[in-house]
């Protein structure tokens, strides 16, 4: 099917302006960044909105920032960008690891970092890089400002915790110092795949000793989910075989995948385990 | 004493660069969808929205304004509601009244000036169905077979049988049984399915389109259309792919683009977009076999017998031949005195399911090759050695009597693959699921070694009698030149390079004056399809005979009109006579066109004589010729997540005279690449509403350049001598056994042997984890 309703697209030259046009919306459906979830969408035979507001390019939100504790990567940020803005690989590799096996060359040309985050599917591959931060979603309105710390941002199935007045404007996400970060990925292929599962992990070993732990997956549950039990379990411990054997088998039995056109539940419910293990294993 | 003559350049065996490289690296090639017609209509196809049931009425919406929309239904048919293919069962349209046999059979077309007009419209025809209980898949049709034998309804049954089944399982020391199963595969060319269907005045109808088989819908639609073939004109577009699937369906898609176009007395388009490609067009048929084999301890093979039944799809189409070659190579490639294969096409109510690179033979080498490393497991023998004990060689019997003659490389393929790979000392470094000495990954190495007949099944071509011209004419630019003019179309494979290298030798003229226009059933011999492996072969020798025919009608005139009687030789663009100064070729073919108005040569193929075929009982001469191959596929595992990496692929192959090597090895290497699909990732199922699961490239995944591994790829040589220049079949083979080979190399990696395609991390994961959900070891 071909998009052939006319859609009225605005593009306004500032953020104020475009939370102006935005201020009087029912739905968020209608801002579009780069367009790569939105336009192949409405090209199936998703409802096309009447109009649209584009905030590709609005200079806002284009900023990656570097502070002490955090950096405020902008939501119009391309995954292309994070996957070659040097200065942050060492601040956040699993991010960029995460943005660099998103689509193609292409897709990641155009496609933001709020734009993944907004189109909230489980398979979207920044989201766990996002959640083991620790960070928080920065959301601008009319009306002002607020700040959603991002493990409570996935509400449910391709929810989010923003109203259709709302833009997501940036993303403060803690610097990863000492800890230990990795990103692994299970795709449909070797590139241009979607997540069968991916696991994100961010954990800070002092003295032989776990201090502290955040370990993420996507693709298991309605929203990307940090492995909280898992983490409890390791917080304190030394990273003994036995430790690793018991988190994998933790995490196998806490998550509740389903089968689906990418992969079955049971390989999925499996396969979180085993990529715990490798962030562990692989520290 | 005469100066020793430099032999002439000859171009056969060379890597001519692609005579249509230019146009499709630059993109100036026109493709269907970049030509532009005016007043066109567009043609939207109306489908049934359920597998099975009776159709008990179609009603245009009445609140909906039809102006200027055609819309044809069974009714709408001039003659016979049926496309001929191979048993005149299946109708155009779905008839009023009758059984809809497949969710998207087409039930009537409509046609509009814009494609989005006519998608509007087609959503507006009510259909009024009785809904019946389908039966979709192979599985559900296997399941009657084997429970209920008198129940399970084929479409068409074929048996070979040689020897004595019962006394070689009486010889034999052991049986081994097994069960082997593949799904649909997609051919998924680059170019979807499109046409335009012209209505000409006279009240015949021009067909220009994607079209692998321009002759196809000139003789398949004449009972429906009530048009001799005289009547029905194709001309071939520029084609993006087809793999087998612009074989068969155009001739469907024409017959639905016809009817409004001579209903409206305009001209009617019709083009898919992937996702109705996908959904409603052809696919490779699924397949599940059956192998019980005896054998003696010193690894003899007694007996084979193989149940082979493919999924057919609604109707039978052209589903009795895909049987057939799969039938043929279901024990080809190994001695056995005593073989039963019956062969069945299952009908279920899905989309009939066509040609697709390989026809039946990749079903069947899938089964037969992971059989044999099982019962070199068996034995205790490793797999190459087994196989070098009991491959086919000249001499031996196939199974259906055919003696292979000295022309076959069958031993050379096998040999020169093992040693390259270095098969026997990797082999001892398999994994088998237990890491070794520095492994981070389960390493396999796995073998498969196969024939696959070349051209038509048994006499097709005694039958056929492949026809072909090589003309003198004037060029674009004024000068002379020559026209190839044969049917077989260029659909990336190198078909217009390669006959215009075979034209050149045969000519010993410059390529550069060589042309090879597009088929055009008004213009072009009928040569045959673009199938079966033929074109070089049997085509190829057509072209190379009918030039050899225009070269002596040259020669002779010019004897005649510039040499005063003497012997003429056209040699190196010049026209030669001893003791004479030379003549250009082109002074002399300027001459002949002015005083002839052109000179062509003509050659219709023909077989030995002494070749036998039994189409009822499957004994005799079965193919023409047979090309062979040997695959080695090295793959590592990852423990971790199952995770499959093929990481090196050897492909040794016997296709007679290679005539260019650069070009057999892309299409060898770009045929790997669709069989690795095949074997690991190409997975697509029904769901109970009868649609395809996997209809989008989004959720049907082919491989990408990050999944292609290292190819090596060599050729031995031993040529088809009874058809110069000895080609033989080169297009199927490279899709035939790169399956079983990673499935062998698979179980040599995990010590699991997965009978299922394609093999899916969640499958390897599956077999290692029998208890599912079971915890990791």
């Amino acid at each position: 099917m071909k998009i052939t309703e006319t859609i009225d697209i605005r593009f306004p030259k500032t953020l104020a302006e475009a939370l102006r046009l935005q201020a009087g919306e029912k739905t968020r459906g209608q801002l579009l960044a780069g367009g790569t979830d939105l336009m192949v969408q409405w090209a199936s035979g998703a409802p096309t909105p009447e109009r649209a507001t584009s905030i590709w390019n609005l200079p806002e939100l284009d900023a990656i920032e570097i502070f002490d504790d955090f950096i405020e990567v902008g939501a119009g940020v391309t995954h292309a960008f994070l996957r070659d803005a040097a200065p942050i690989h060492r601040h956040l590799p699993a991010l960029v690891a995460a943005a660099a096996t998103i689509g193609a060359a292409q897709i990641q040309a155009r496609g933001t970092l709020g734009g993944n985050a907004a189109n909230a599917s489980p398979a979207g591959d920044t989201a766990p890089a996002l959640l083991v931060s620790g960070g928080s979603v920065l959301l601008a309105s009319r009306s002002g400002t607020r700040t959603v710390p991002l493990d409570r941002f996935w509400t449910a199935y391709r929810r989010i915790d923003a109203q259709p007045d709302e833009i997501i404007v940036a993303f403060r996400l803690p610097r990863k110092g000492s800890a230990r970060e990795r990103f692994r990925k299970i795709g449909t292929r070797r590139a241009q795949a979607i997540s069968k599962v991916m696991a994100a992990s961010r954990i800070r070993i002092v003295k032989g000793r776990v201090t502290s732990a955040a370990i993420a997956l996507g693709s298991i549950a309605p929203t990307p989910v940090r492995l909280s039990a898992v983490e409890s379990l390791l917080v304190g411990q030394k990273l003994t075989p036995a430790l690793i054997d018991e988190a994998e088998q933790l995490a196998q039995a806490t998550v509740q995948p389903i089968d689906d056109i990418r992969s079955s539940a049971d390989y999925r419910r499996w396969a979180s385990g085993r990529l715990v293990r490798d962030a562990l294993e692989n520290l | 004493m005469t100066k020793p003559q430099s032999p002439p350049r000859r171009l056969i065996g060379q890597g001519m660069m692609r005579v249509d490289g230019d146009g499709k690296v630059r993109g100036t090639t026109r493709y269907l969808n970049d030509l532009a017609y005016r007043g066109l209509l567009h043609g939207a196809v109306v489908r049934s929205p359920v597998p099975r049931g009776l159709l008990k009425g179609i009603t245009p919406d009445p609140d909906y304004d039809w102006s200027g929309i055609t819309f044809v239904t069974a009714a709408d048919i001039p003659g016979i509601n049926v496309v001929h293919m191979h048993d005149r069962t299946m109708p155009l349209l779905a008839e009023l009244g009758g059984e809809i046999r497949y969710r998207g059979e087409p039930v009537g077309v409509v046609a509009a000036r814009t494609p989005e007009r006519a998608a509007a419209a087609a959503a507006h025809i009510r259909l009024d169905i009785e809904v019946l209980p389908p039966l979709l898949t192979l599985q559900e049709a296997v399941a009657v077979f084997k429970a209920r034998p008198g129940a399970f309804d084929s479409m068409k049954d074929q048996s070979i049988v040689k020897g004595d089944l019962a006394r070689g399982f009486a010889e034999a020391d052991d049986v081994l049984e097994a069960e082997y199963w593949a799904g649909h595969q997609e051919q998924l060319y680059l170019e979807n399915q499109g046409l335009i269907v012209f209505p000409q005045k006279d009240g015949s109808i021009l067909v220009e389109g994607s079209i692998q088989c321009p002759y196809f819908p000139v003789h398949e639609l004449n009972d429906p259309l009530q048009l001799p073939p005289e009547k029905i004109r194709v001309r071939q577009t520029p084609i993006g792919g087809a793999f087998g699937g612009k074989e068969d369906y155009p001739t469907m898609l024409t017959g639905y683009a016809a009817l409004p176009a001579l209903k409206s007395g305009r001209p009617v388009k019709i083009t898919y977009e992937r996702n109705e490609d996908i959904l409603f067009t052809p696919k490779r048929h699924p397949v599940w076999v059956r192998y019980k084999t005896g054998f003696k301890k010193d690894g003899t093979l007694t007996a084979i017998e193989c149940d082979f039944l493919l999924d057919g799809g609604a109707y039978l189409t052209l589903s009795d031949v895909v049987m057939f070659r799969g039938i043929l190579h279901c024990a080809l490639a190994y001695r056995c005195d005593n073989v039963t294969i019956r062969g069945r096409v299952a009908r279920t109510n899905s989309m009939p399911c066509g040609a697709f690179r390989g026809f039946g033979a990749p079903q069947a080498i899938w089964g037969l090759e992971s059989h044999l490393d099982a019962i070199a497991a068996r034995l205790g023998k490793p797999p190459h050695l087994y196989r070098l004990q009991v491959h086919a060689r000249p001499g031996d019997v196939t199974p259906t009597g055919q003696v292979l003659s000295g022309e076959n490389g069958s031993t050379a393929c096998l040999k020169l693959a093992l040693q390259r790979a270095d098969f026997a000392r990797k082999l001892k470094r398999c994994s088998r699921g237990r890491l070794r000495r520095g492994q981070a990954k389960w390493y396999g190495i796995g073998l498969a070694f196969f024939g696959h007949g070349a051209a038509f099944t048994g006499d097709g071509e005694a039958k056929f009698k492949a026809k072909g011209r090589v003309e003198l004419t004037r060029l674009a630019d004024g000068r002379p030149g020559i026209d190839i003019r044969v049917s077989s179309t260029e659909m990336g494979q190198g078909v217009h390079t390669v006959f215009t290298q075979i034209a050149a030798d045969a000519l010993s003229l410059d390529p550069g004056r060589i042309r090879f226009p597009l088929a055009d059933t008004g213009l072009t011999p009928n040569s045959g399809p673009t199938v079966a492996s033929r074109t070089t072969m049997v085509v190829g020798n057509v072209v190379h005979r009918a030039a050899l025919d225009l070269k002596r009608q040259i020669e002779s005139f010019a004897s005649r009109r510039h040499f005063k009687g003497a012997a003429v030789e056209l040699r190196r663009s010049q026209l030669v006579a001893p003791g004479r100064p030379p003549l250009p070729f082109a002074r002399v073919a300027r001459d002949m066109l002015a005083e002839l108005g052109g000179a062509s040569g003509f050659f219709q193929f023909e077989l030995p004589p002494e070749t036998k075929w039994d189409q009822q009982a499957f004994v005799g001469d079965s193919y023409p010729g047979y090309s062979w191959s040997a695959n080695i596929a090295e793959i590592e595992i990852d423990p971790l997540t199952c995770e499959i990496d093929v990481k090196r692929v050897t492909a040794v192959l016997d296709i007679g005279r290679v005539i260019n090597p650069v070009t057999a090895s892309g299409q060898v290497e770009g045929g790997l690449t669709q069989a690795l699909g095949y074997a690991l990732l190409e997975k697509i199922g029904t769901g109970r509403n009868g649609l395809y699961d996997a209809a989008r490239l989004q959720t049907y995944i082919i491989p990408t350049a990050r999944d292609i591994p290292e190819f090596d790829v060599q050729f031995v040589e031993y040529p088809y001598t009874f058809a110069p220049p000895g080609a033989k079949g080169l297009g199927e083979l490279p899709m035939d056994g790169l399956a079983p080979a990673i499935a062998n190399a698979v179980e040599a990696a995990t010590g699991r042997r997965i009978r299922t395609l394609p093999i899916t991390p969640e499958a390897i994961f599956a077999a290692l984890h029998p208890a599912q959900g079971a915890p990791a070891s």
